[in-house]
């Protein structure tokens, strides 16, 4: 369990990193989202949810 | 993060935290053997002495069980003493470090043998922060004293922190928002020392997830496991 | 919401002017292709218009200021025109009779009082169909073709309260298990119930409360992230949940996103990218958001500071 710490290192060069563990600053936000929504998000599909049914297109090949 | 001291060949401070972190854990969860503090972290080591700083009060956590360690004695009083006088808070200490310091101090007078005269007085700490700070900054203050969230240590902190139940709730929400697994651990734990929860916020799934989510983490992992085995939250 | 109500008056009706006054600028972009049955993609043309309705006609029937009644009023009247009042509703179900969406659209108009009488002896026949009644995909979007079939007075084709009860906020949801889809979904859920604010009663008590606990925690997360329409849609349910308070700082974060002309990015600062359709594109969605929350927060100030709950024009709804 005890880690190998063979090198003397200075107390007070420690304290810095003791605060600095102790009082770290609040990392910046991950925000990550769940994917297959994304690019319904991108065009902002919101207001009345997902699009429409298929519909036959006035071209028939492009059924 | 803080930066690493620069030893040649030196182990960073945050490793040797994380590795103390897991002995605990394995303590609080009941694995391996005894726990002894100083066979954890030894006397004479400056590297353990900072470690037991920044694991403050959750240094001794294991003997706040019942059952499940014998204090280490002379050792262990040796080491808390030392770590103790090496990183006393100075004169414009942050709120953070004093409160981190007092919850040692308090830890050691509840959880050691040798009684409060072994051990330095706790430091009086500034606590108009848990009425003034917006929500979102007493969360993260709150889960960076995580360790405090013991039986018998910090009860003043707990109950004037009751009446910011709701808030830390919210913190928590905004802490697994922004994949701060670290502070989303920190706050469960101290919300499962809270009495009336919202029991919407879910807290028990909640500790499991952001447990699992945190892929190991050591410092999530004992925030996690003292919020079980001291308050019976996380299932 | 109490002591002086002037200052977020004066900026929630700053904000929904200047709103309404882009939306007004653009209003062409709104118009609907020449092929918007067919070949045009729904998506970029019937649902700009069908979100233009239903929040100006909020805004046109709730706003307390007769400007900005009259502003929306006018929108609104537009997006009718640009149906050939209902005529193109009849198109829309004669090509295809199983989609959701020209049910969803007329229900906004049906409900105003604007009626198509072939569309209503049209939506009779495709609607008693068994195959109507088929499980959707998505229940908060079942909720509001069920909140469109009660605006035009069709049987509703499934049980409201059974629906709602497998969404995020019929399940209550952990507050943090939110991802933004879920997010959307529950303010959505929300204006189904509570027909777009007007309704807030029916709000059931245990979800009020839940809504209240975490709406300041969900704010703040989207607000970090400047996605400034979900933000706005937020800042909407706030204004459907009772005692609920007045949210200063959200308020003035979302303010300072719009933009002098008016308009409200999606996220961040957006696009300077100088392209007009891309602009509206971006926009148009935020915008309608920040003037429809901007509405129904003004009612809930009024009412609150009158001393009794919001309600928005209930009696408005179509007989």
């Amino acid at each position: 369990m005890i880690m190998d710490r063979t090198s003397h290192v200075e107390t007070a060069a420690l304290s810095a990193e003791v605060e600095g563990l102790l009082d770290s600053a609040e990392p910046q936000g991950v925000f990550r989202d769940t994917r297959e929504c994304e690019g319904a998000l991108l065009l902002a599909l919101l207001l009345l949810g997902s699009p429409p049914t298929p519909r036959p297109k006035t071209d028939p090949k492009a059924r | 993060m803080a930066e690493q001291a620069q030893g040649a060949g030196a182990v960073p401070l945050s490793a040797v935290v994380a590795d103390a972190a897991n002995g605990v854990v394995l303590a609080l969860a009941g694995g391996g053997d005894p726990y002894a503090l100083s066979r954890l972290l030894r006397q004479g080591d400056a590297m353990a002495s900072a470690a037991i700083r920044v694991l403050g009060a959750d240094a001794l956590a294991p003997y706040a069980l019942d059952h499940r360690a014998v204090p280490g004695g002379e050792n262990d009083e040796a080491v808390v003493r030392e770590a103790l006088a090496a990183y006393p808070p100075g004169p414009d200490a942050s709120a953070v470090s004093v409160w981190t310091y007092r919850g040692l101090v308090e830890a050691s007078h509840a959880f050691l043998p040798g009684g409060a005269d072994r051990f330095p007085q706790a430091p009086r700490a500034a606590s108009a922060w848990v009425t003034d700070d917006p929500w979102p900054k007493l969360s993260h203050r709150v889960s960076q004293l995580a360790a405090l969230a013991l039986p018998g240590v910090a009860q003043d902190l707990a109950d004037r922190l009751t009446a910011r139940t709701d808030d830390l709730a919210r913190g928590f929400v905004r802490a697994v928002r922004r994949r701060d697994w670290l502070q989303a651990a920190g706050l469960g734990r101290w919300l499962a020392r809270l009495p009336d929860v919202p029991p919407t916020l879910g807290l028990d799934t909640g500790l499991a997830f952001v447990r699992q989510m945190s892929d190991g983490d050591p410092r999530v992992a004992l925030h996690v496991v003292a919020a079980r085995q001291f308050y019976g939250r996380g299932g | 919401m109490s002591g002086d109500r002037a200052a977020p008056a004066s900026l929630l009706d700053h904000l929904v002017g200047g709103a309404l006054g882009w939306l007004d600028t653009v209003r062409d972009d709104f118009r609907l292709p020449p092929d918007v049955t067919t070949d045009a993609d729904p998506d970029h043309t019937l649902k700009p218009l069908g979100e233009l309705a239903e929040l100006t006609y909020l805004i046109s029937t709730s706003h307390p200021r007769d400007d900005l009644r009259r502003a929306a009023g006018g929108l609104f009247a537009f997006a009718w025109d640009e149906t050939r009042e209902g005529e193109l509703f009849a198109e829309l179900v004669r090509g295809e009779p199983h989609a959701t969406y020209p049910v969803e659209i007329y229900g906004v108009f049906a409900q105003a009082g604007l009626r198509a009488p072939a569309v209503d002896r049209l939506l009779a026949a495709t609607t008693a169909l068994r195959g109507w009644r088929v499980a959707r995909e998505d229940h908060t979007r079942t909720l509001g073709v069920l909140n469109a079939e009660r605006r035009i007075g069709l049987a509703p084709h499934a049980d409201f309260t059974t629906v709602l009860e497998r969404t995020n906020l019929g399940m209550l949801s952990e507050p943090w298990a939110l991802d933004r889809k879920g997010a959307y979904g529950l303010t959505h859920d929300v204006f189904h119930l509570t027909d777009w604010g007007r309704a807030p009663g029916r709000l059931p008590p245990a979800y009020a409360d839940y809504l209240r606990l975490w709406l300041p925690a969900w704010l703040e997360n989207w607000l970090d992230e400047q996605l400034w329409d979900l933000a706005a849609e937020l800042l909407a349910v706030t204004a459907c949940v009772s005692a609920a308070p007045y949210d200063t700082v959200a308020w003035q974060r979302l303010a300072a996103a719009q933009e002098s002309d008016g308009r409200v990015p999606d996220l961040g600062a957006g696009s300077s990218s100088g392209d007009h359709a891309a602009t509206f594109t971006s926009c148009y969605h935020s915008t309608l958001a920040t003037a429809f929350a901007g509405t129904l927060t003004r009612v809930a100030l009024d009412a609150t500071g009158a001393g009794q709950r919001a309600q928005v024009h209930e009696s408005e709804v179509a007989p």
